[in-house]
């Protein structure tokens, strides 16, 4: 039966040919506006660390002048300064414990083929790495050291690593850079985290760093402050050492805890760590630390814009106008066959198999809303890249959001058929018959 | 006289048009009529909105800089040997730039509009005065910098070469001499006799003071963190590094021979060190402002589309009206209706549907900017956007009833005779 239906529709279909392309492509235009923005806000707003987001937290301390506010109303500043990194770090009271900040220097590779460029550098806590599951091709990274006790070790990214060593394993290797010579541990796999988590001071999309080194090098070698350096005090003394010994803040400082059940416990070791520091004349405000989780900081980073949502919800409307237009040229579709079902009608055919013709025949044109939608949405996401450049490490149309795209377009072709179908099944046969 | 014009008026096509049985014929298609109205009416909603938002990122994005953005391009020298010395090489650069042919002036700074980073100093009249403090971008710039960025000076005086100090990294000496922004001098000394302000005092982060020593119309900051973006203000100083960022302007429509010609004499005037990102003016705006050039893209290609598809909606339902109907209107020709009267009723009948449509839109799109002003603090949508939308609304739908309005026009009296 089901396949007489299917045939009948068929033959409907094409013999309205322009009406039923008509109710497709509205449809998958509308389908089409809604998946593009939805699968940007679901891409964005994706899990950068599954199964562990919920244990690995942002730690800020507001550190900052009794009266001012390091971010409106009266939040802590992101960053945290060099002294608290290091003292969180090294008293280990967390699983895993990180201070990233980013800096950059000229290396100078022994090869002399090979031109010296400026490399973008993470310095970094060794435990930055397995904290934040990053892949490794050969090698691995390297452990916390002790505060005056650094080796001049360093992780390279999987393209840094082809640009000098030619894709070869090079663990082992010296390289020369920042005029020091460094033995290289590890070279990393692709690794590009969207949202870019750990320090979204260059915007949440942007690219991973060239080159990893140990955080105490950075203040070995005096090398430069990137990201956000923010500073309160106005009569800091200009060498180097002081900038590390003020309130300055510019460091990431994260910790991976056993499970999310010690976050109390730890909350009270900062807490205590702060009171001790107040003892010491520093942290005049009030204590007002926050441990945040990865998508809390996400969220309170709103890495996700604001615009994104407004687009959704136009799509949404726009959706809702594509609805309703289908409907009434479905409405139009399924009065133009009045005749024709008056005929099956009489000759035998019950409202229950009307019915159930009529709405293949809609889930067909459900169908063909979503290959078009589908199509567009694939158009859509490339128009995507080209307008946020950013967005194009992460965005694609994933297998989930084409089973959606497909579910909805069913749903809605089903919607906006159903009054005119019901219209049609109750009519009276026996007008349309003379 | 004014039984003639009342005749006259009788007489006019839509004066003629039996209102109340369209009337009836339009509520006997209940399903059909709601559904249309309801999707003007979203539509109203959606494109008023649509139209207000796209157009505030528009303002955005013709906003001026204040500097020469047509003809300006920056790069970086970084010298990476040890015996580089970075002074040396900045005065080197810099003093042949300036007497190549097609450059007007030169100058190395790593801030500039659009170059997305700068320090913000706080700036007061009076020292300890909590009230008066006006937050500014800080420029360093030699005794060329307004002449390379292109700014207007229109009070006082540019500095002088001697009041220029040239600063290592750490040196954070300021200088006792600023040029600041008009908007910078409004905001410190609520006027705006600009001359008047030549020669005061002010006072930089609570700490130095300085004796403005110009004005300039306007120079944007660099980046914006605190909603000031025309607050800036300028030291004589140069900060010498090893990586040296040169903005440089040329003469119009020179653009892009000199980045060319300037690329190959840098390359090979000092082997000790190398020229990276190389961008002009024009490439970073586009980079800076790309969220606002994406959304308003967004916006347009969604409200047209939306358009499009309400037309459709509107000229389908229309044609279908005009094919059931080919017996009456054959009726009505054949008692008398002239051409004229069957078109006029069905423009009738349109502009009744997209005012019932543009009625209940209204409210949507008042519901809709509501939401967003609470959720994302979006401003208050001017009614303005909405009588734009419901015109658009009204000739899209004149649009798409004028080919089914106009097949009607010419069904002849002789179907009223036709059966089914």
């Amino acid at each position: 039966m089901l396949q007489y239906y299917f045939k009948l529709s068929l033959k409907n279909i094409s013999r309205q040919k322009g009406l039923s392309v008509l109710i497709s492509t509205t449809l998958g235009l509308g389908i089409a506006a809604c998946m593009i923005t939805y699968s940007l806000i679901h891409l964005m707003s994706k899990d950068p660390l599954p199964n562990k987001s919920e244990r690995v937290f942002h730690i800020q301390f507001d550190n900052w002048q009794l009266g001012l506010a390091a971010i409106a109303p009266d939040l802590p500043p992101d960053e945290v300064t060099w002294r608290d990194a290091m003292n969180i770090v090294h008293a280990k009271q967390a699983k895993y414990q990180a201070a990233n900040a980013i800096t950059w220097g000229m290396v100078t590779p022994a090869d002399k083929n090979i031109p010296p460029f400026l490399g973008i550098i993470r310095a970094t806590h060794g435990e930055f790495f397995p904290m934040f599951k990053v892949p490794f091709l050969y090698g691995q990274g390297w452990q916390n050291f002790p505060a005056n006790n650094v080796e001049y070790v360093t992780v390279l990214s999987k393209s840094t690593n082809k640009r000098i060593f030619g894709g070869l394993n090079s663990v082992g290797q010296t390289l020369p850079m920042l005029g020091k010579l460094f033995t290289v541990v590890g070279v990393l796999d692709d690794w590009h985290p969207s949202p870019k988590f750990f320090d979204m001071s260059f915007g949440a999309f942007y690219q991973p760093e060239d080159i990893y080194l140990p955080l105490q090098i950075k203040s070995e070698l005096e090398l430069p402050h990137g990201g956000n350096l923010n500073c309160w005090e106005t009569n800091i003394a200009d060498d180097y050492q002081a900038i590390l010994n003020s309130e300055c803040v510019n460091l990431n400082l994260w910790v991976e805890l056993p499970s999310a059940q010690n976050k109390q416990q730890y909350e009270n070791f900062l807490k205590a760590y702060v009171e001790q520091q107040k003892a010491l004349g520093r942290f005049p405000k009030a204590i007002n630390n926050q441990l945040l989780d990865i998508n809390q900081w996400l969220a309170h980073k709103e890495v996700v814009s604001a615009d994104m949502y407004v687009f959704f919800y136009l799509a949404l409307l726009f959706l809702l106008v594509c609805l309703f237009n289908a409907a009434s040229l479905m409405s139009t579709k399924f009065t133009a066959k009045n005749s024709e079902v008056a005929l099956r009608r009489a000759l035998g055919a019950n409202q229950q198999s009307i019915f159930a013709q009529c709405l293949t025949e809609t889930s067909i044109l459900g169908g063909l809303g979503a290959l078009i939608g589908l199509v567009l949405c694939i158009f859509g996401l490339q128009g995507i890249t080209y307008l946020y450049p950013n967005f194009s490490a992460f965005v694609s149309l994933d297998m989930t959001l084409m089973l959606i795209t497909v579910c909805i377009s069913l749903v809605s072709s089903i919607l906006a058929g159903l009054i005119p179908i019901i219209k049609v099944c109750r009519l009276a046969p026996a007008s349309y018959l003379k | 006289m004014i039984t003639k014009v009342k005749k006259y008026i009788s007489q006019l096509p839509f004066a003629r048009i039996a209102y109340r049985p369209m009337f009836s014929t339009l509520l006997r298609q209940k399903y059909a009529m709601t559904v249309l109205i309801l999707q003007i009416a979203l539509t109203l909603a959606v494109i008023s909105n649509g139209l207000f938002i796209a157009s505030q990122r528009l303002d955005i994005l013709q906003r001026t800089s204040g500097i020469d953005e047509n003809n300006t391009f920056v790069l970086t020298s970084s010298g990476f040997t040890e015996n580089f010395d970075p002074k040396t090489s900045m005065q080197t650069d810099l003093a042949e730039f300036r007497q190549m042919p097609t450059i007007i002036d030169a100058v190395a700074t790593y801030s500039f509009p659009f170059s997305g980073s700068s320090e913000w100093d706080d700036l007061r009249t009076l020292l300890g005065n909590e009230q008066n403090s006006v937050p500014a971008s800080s420029y360093k710039l030699d005794e060329h910098g307004i002449n390379a960025l292109g700014l207007s000076l229109i009070a006082g005086e540019n500095f002088s070469p001697s009041e220029v100090l040239w600063q290592t990294e750490s040196n954070k000496t300021i200088p006792n001499v600023v040029i600041i922004t008009t908007s910078v001098a409004e905001g410190l000394f609520h006027t705006q006799d600009w001359s008047s302000l030549v020669g005061k005092t002010i006072f930089i982060n609570e700490a130095h003071s300085a004796i403005i020593k110009g004005i300039v119309l306007q120079l944007q900051a660099p980046w914006d963190p605190v909603g000031q973006i025309e607050n800036s203000i300028i030291y004589p100083r140069v900060v010498t590094r090893n990586s040296a960022r040169y903005l440089i302007r040329t003469k119009p429509a020179m653009l892009q021979s000199t980045i060319a010609e300037v690329e190959r004499h840098l390359g090979m005037s000092n082997q000790q060190r190398m020229i990276r990102k190389v961008q002009t003016i024009q490439t970073l705006r586009k980079e800076v402002y790309g969220p606002d050039i994406a959304a308003i893209t967004i916006l347009l290609v969604v409200i047209t589309t939306l358009s499009i598809i309400a037309a459709m909606g509107i000229g389908g339902i229309t044609s279908f009206n005009v094919l059931q109907r080919h017996k009456q209107i054959g009726i009505r020709r054949a008692l008398g209706a002239n051409k004229i009267d069957i078109l006029s009723q069905f423009f009738a009948e349109n502009i009744m549907q997209t005012s019932a449509g543009i009625f209940i839109g209204c409210i949507f799109a008042v519901g809709l900017n509501m939401f967003l002003v609470a959720q994302y603090a979006l401003p208050k949508l001017p009614f303005i956007y909405i009588i734009f939308a419901a015109l658009c609304l009204y000739v899209l739908g004149i649009l798409a009833t004028l080919k089914p309005a106009l097949r009607a026009m010419n069904v002849s009296p002789a179907e009223a005779t036709r059966s089914q």
